[in-house]
C-alpha cells in the first residue's frame, strides 16, 4: 500500500466515523475526502474484493438487494452500497465503511450509475457486470439510450475478462461486439409462432445490424422480449437462464418458474421478475443452487424497490415511485392485477429530481385505469393540472375524481377514502414530501437517505 | 354527441419519432374530437410504408432520438412528393422538434453531420455547441393574439425561410434559435414547433384550430360556425 493510499484511507475512515457517530449521516463526503487525497483510491480499497457491478436504467436497487440476499446463502461477507450511493464517491465510502475481513476474499455487489461504471473499472476489474435494461430516462438530464449504453461499454472495455450477465430480452445488449464471456437471461414462456411489433411509442426498436424495425414473437413489456429482425436474421441470443412460466401475479407478489425451479417474490410487477431473474443468474454464476435462490427470495427479509406498503389509519397504502414512462407503465400494469376495489392517487412534481419536463406522463397508459376497480381518484402535486388533464383525456369519470394540489391535504384525505386499498403513484420529490409527512404522523419510521 | 364526422390522422414514423409524450397530441385530438362530434382515427406510417396524401386529414410528425432521426431522414425522401402534395392541398400537419427539422432543408446533428430534410418548407437547422435550450417557454401568436405555453429542449437552432411565419413571438424562453425571437413556424395549415408538453395538451386552442381546419377541408359544404364558436375547456 502506498503511503498516499494509506493516508487517504485513514482520512476517509475517520471522517466516516465522525459523520456517522456525531452527525448521523455521511454517505458521499468521506469518499470525497479520500479521492481528493488519492484519486486512485478505489484500486487500493477494492483490490481484495470480487466485485459484481449492477447497472442499467431501471431496477438497479432491487436487483442489487436481491442479489445480496441470494449470495448470502453461501457467502458470509457480502459488501453492498445503499441506493443513491452509486456514483464514484459513494462507492469509495462503501468500501471505507466495510469491516476488515482478513481470512477470505469477500464479495462486493455494487449498484453503479451508468456513467460511473468507467470510473470504477479504471481501478477495479469486476468478476461480473449485470445489465438490467436501458430505457429513456428523464430527457432533460440523461441522453439517448445509445449514448447511455456507450457509457456503460466504455467501462466494460477496461475489464474484458469480466462475465456479462445481461437481460437477453433487451435488443441493445446484443448490439456491441465485446470479448467478454456472456450469460443471458430472459422469458421463454411462449412459442415462436407469433409475429408482432412493439407499440408505436416504444423506444429502441431498430435492428442494430440493418436498421429496420424489429419484430417479436413475444413482448413482456416495452421493447423487451423475444425479438427478431425479418430483414437480416438478427435475433435474441440463446438464453442461459429461462423463465418458462408466469404463475400468479398480484400487486404484492409474483410466482414464476426459472430453469425448472419454482420461485416466488414478495413484490409485484413484471419488471421485478426481471430483477429476480438477474439476481438468480448472478447466484448461479457464483455457485448458488437454484433451491437456495428460491429460499433467499422467500426469506422474510424485506426488499424495497420503488414501492413500499404503509398502514395509514387502517388503510393499506402502497406508495410507488414513478420516474419515467417505461417504469410508469410497469406500475400501471402491476396495479391492474389488483382484484379488490381501490383508490388511485397520482402526484406529479416537476423539480430537478422529478424531471422538469412533465411530457412523459403522456406516454403512460392511464387509459387502462378505467378498466380497474377504482372507486376514487385524487390527482395532486405541484403539477396537478398536468396529471389531472391527463386522467381526463384517459377517460376517468370526473364524478369520482378529486383534485388536491396540497400533499398534506392528500394525506389527511386518505382515511376517508371509500376503499381499504390505496395506490399512490408519485414522482421523486412528491414521494419525499409524502414520506416526511407520513413519518411526522408516525405511519412510517424516519425517511430514507 | 353522436359522431357526425370522421377525420384520419397519419402518425408519421410514430414508432421511431416518439420523444417524450408526443403521442399525447394525438390523444388530445381524439379527446376534443369526441367533444366536437368527430371520430378521430390514427394510423402509424413508418419505414417502407406508403404515405398517401388523399387518405389523411391531419398528419402528426414528432421528434426522435438522433439515431432514429438519421434512419427516418433516409426513408422520408421516398415520401417527399406525397407530403408536399398534402401540405400544398391544405392538409393539417403538426411537426414537433425533429419532425419540424426534417420538413426543412437540412439539420446538423449532435455529431456535426449534415442530415438532409425534405425541403418542403424553407427553414434549416444548425447546431449550437455545448448548449441546449431547455426550459419552460411562453410565446404569443401575432395574428390571433393567443399565448402558448410549452417546454423546449433542443440543441438545434432553426432559421425560418420564405413563406413561413413564426408560431409565436417568444415572450419567455429561447425559441427557434435564441436570436430572432421566433418560435416554430406556420405555413398554410402546417404548424411547426419545438414545444413538448405535449403542445396540444397545454394549448387546447391549437387542437381546436387544427380540427376545424381539417373539417372544413374534408367537408367543404358543411357549415361549422357552431363548432367554431364552441368553447374548449381550459386544460391548464
Amino acid at each position: 500500500m502506498s503511503l498516499r493510499s494509506e493516508l487517504a484511507t485513514i482520512a476517509g475512515k475517520s471522517s466516516y466515523w465522525f459523520l456517522h457517530t456525531f452527525m448521523n449521516g455521511g454517505s458521499s463526503l468521506p469518499g470525497k475526502i479520500t479521492t481528493k487525497i488519492d484519486p486512485a483510491i478505489l484500486e487500493h480499497l477494492g483490490k481484495n474484493y470480487d466485485v459484481v457491478v449492477i447497472t442499467g436504467t431501471n431496477g438497479k436497487t432491487l436487483t442489487t438487494a436481491l442479489t445480496v440476499q441470494v449470495l448470502k446463502t453461501k457467502y458470509d461477507n457480502v459488501l453492498t452500497n445503499p441506493s443513491g450511493s452509486n456514483m464514484e464517491q459513494g462507492l469509495v465510502t462503501t468500501f471505507l465503511k466495510a469491516k476488515n475481513n482478513k481470512n477470505k476474499r469477500p464479495l462486493a455487489v455494487l449498484e453503479v450509475d451508468e456513467a460511473n461504471v468507467v470510473k470504477l473499472t479504471k481501478y477495479i476489474k469486476p468478476v461480473a457486470f449485470v445489465f438490467t435494461n436501458i430505457f429513456r430516462d428523464q430527457m432533460d438530464r440523461y441522453g439517448e439510450i445509445y449514448t447511455t449504453y456507450k457509457k456503460i461499454i466504455d467501462g466494460v472495455k477496461l475489464a474484458p475478462k469480466a462475465t456479462i450477465i445481461a437481460n437477453g430480452d433487451a435488443p441493445i445488449f446484443n448490439s456491441a461486439d465485446l470479448p467478454n464471456p456472456k450469460i443471458y437471461y430472459g422469458f421463454k414462456n411462449h412459442n415462436d409462432e407469433k409475429d408482432m411489433k412493439a407499440e408505436p411509442n416504444t423506444d429502441g426498436i431498430l435492428c442494430p445490424v440493418c436498421e429496420n424495425i424489429l419484430h417479436y414473437h413475444y413482448i413482456s413489456y416495452a421493447n423487451l422480449g423475444n425479438y427478431f429482425c425479418p430483414h437480416c436474421g438478427f435475433k435474441r441470443p440463446m438464453l442461459s437462464h429461462e423463465l418458462t412460466k408466469l404463475g400468479q401475479l398480484t400487486p404484492n407478489s409474483s410466482s414464476f418458474k426459472v430453469d425448472g425451479q419454482e420461485l416466488s417474490l414478495g413484490i409485484g410487477g413484471v419488471y421485478n421478475i426481471y430483477n429476480a431473474l438477474a439476481a438468480y443468474s448472478v447466484g448461479r454464476f457464483l455457485g448458488i443452487e437454484p433451491a437456495k435462490a428460491a429460499e433467499a427470495f422467500n426469506s422474510n427479509e424485506r426488499v424495497f424497490g420503488r414501492q413500499e406498503q404503509i398502514n395509514v389509519e387502517g388503510k393499506e397504502v402502497t406508495l410507488i415511485l414513478v420516474k419515467n414512462p417505461v417504469g410508469l407503465n410497469q406500475v400501471i400494469d402491476m396495479i391492474s392485477k389488483e382484484k379488490e376495489a381501490f383508490s388511485f392517487i397520482g402526484l406529479l412534481n416537476a423539480n430537478y429530481a422529478d424531471g422538469i419536463d412533465t411530457s412523459w406522463i403522456w406516454d403512460g397508459e392511464f387509459e387502462r385505469l378505467k378498466n380497474m376497480p377504482i372507486k376514487k381518484y385524487i390527482t395532486g402535486g405541484e403539477r396537478y393540472r398536468d396529471i389531472t388533464f391527463r386522467l381526463k383525456v384517459a377517460g376517468v369519470d370526473e364524478r369520482i375524481h378529486d383534485v388536491e394540489p396540497n400533499l398534506e391535504k392528500v394525506v389527511k384525505d386518505i382515511p376517508n377514502l371509500p376503499t381499504n386499498k390505496v395506490y399512490i403513484l408519485a414522482t421523486y420529490t412528491a414521494m419525499m414530501q409524502l414520506r416526511k409527512d407520513f413519518a411526522e404522523k408516525g405511519y412510517i419510521k424516519g425517511g430514507i437517505e | 354527441m353522436e359522431n357526425k364526422y370522421t377525420l384520419n390522422i397519419a402518425h408519421l414514423y410514430g414508432d421511431l419519432m416518439n420523444t417524450y409524450g408526443d403521442l399525447g397530441n394525438i390523444l388530445v385530438l381524439k379527446y376534443y374530437g369526441k367533444k366536437m362530434g368527430i371520430d378521430v382515427q390514427s394510423n402509424v406510417v413508418s419505414l417502407d410504408e406508403d404515405f398517401k396524401a388523399d387518405d389523411y386529414d391531419i398528419a402528426v410528425f414528432g421528434g426522435g432520438q438522433d439515431f432514429e432521426q438519421t434512419i427516418v431522414s433516409k426513408d422520408i425522401q421516398t415520401k417527399k412528393a406525397e407530403i408536399k402534395k398534402f401540405i400544398e392541398s391544405d392538409g393539417c400537419l403538426l411537426a414537433i422538434c425533429g419532425g419540424f427539422q426534417l420538413l426543412g432543408k437540412y439539420y446538423i446533428d449532435a455529431n456535426g453531420d449534415k442530415i438532409p430534410g425534405i425541403g418542403v418548407l424553407d427553414h434549416y437547422t444548425e447546431q449550437q455547441h455545448d448548449n441546449r435550450f431547455i426550459g419552460n417557454i411562453l410565446i404569443k401568436n401575432e395574428e390571433t393574439g393567443e399565448q402558448y405555453h410549452g417546454f423546449e429542449n433542443h440543441q438545434g437552432v432553426t432559421y425560418t425561410g420564405k413563406g413561413e411565419r413564426p408560431l409565436g413571438d417568444v415572450e419567455k424562453g429561447y425559441g427557434n434559435n435564441g436570436q430572432d425571437k421566433a418560435e416554430g413556424a406556420i405555413y398554410k395549415n402546417v404548424y411547426c414547433t419545438y414545444f413538448h408538453g405535449p403542445i396540444l395538451a397545454r394549448n387546447n386552442i391549437i387542437a381546436k384550430h387544427i380540427l376545424i381546419k381539417a373539417l372544413k377541408r374534408r367537408y367543404p359544404n358543411d357549415d361549422f360556425t357552431k363548432l367554431e364558436k364552441m368553447d374548449v375547456e381550459k386544460s391548464y
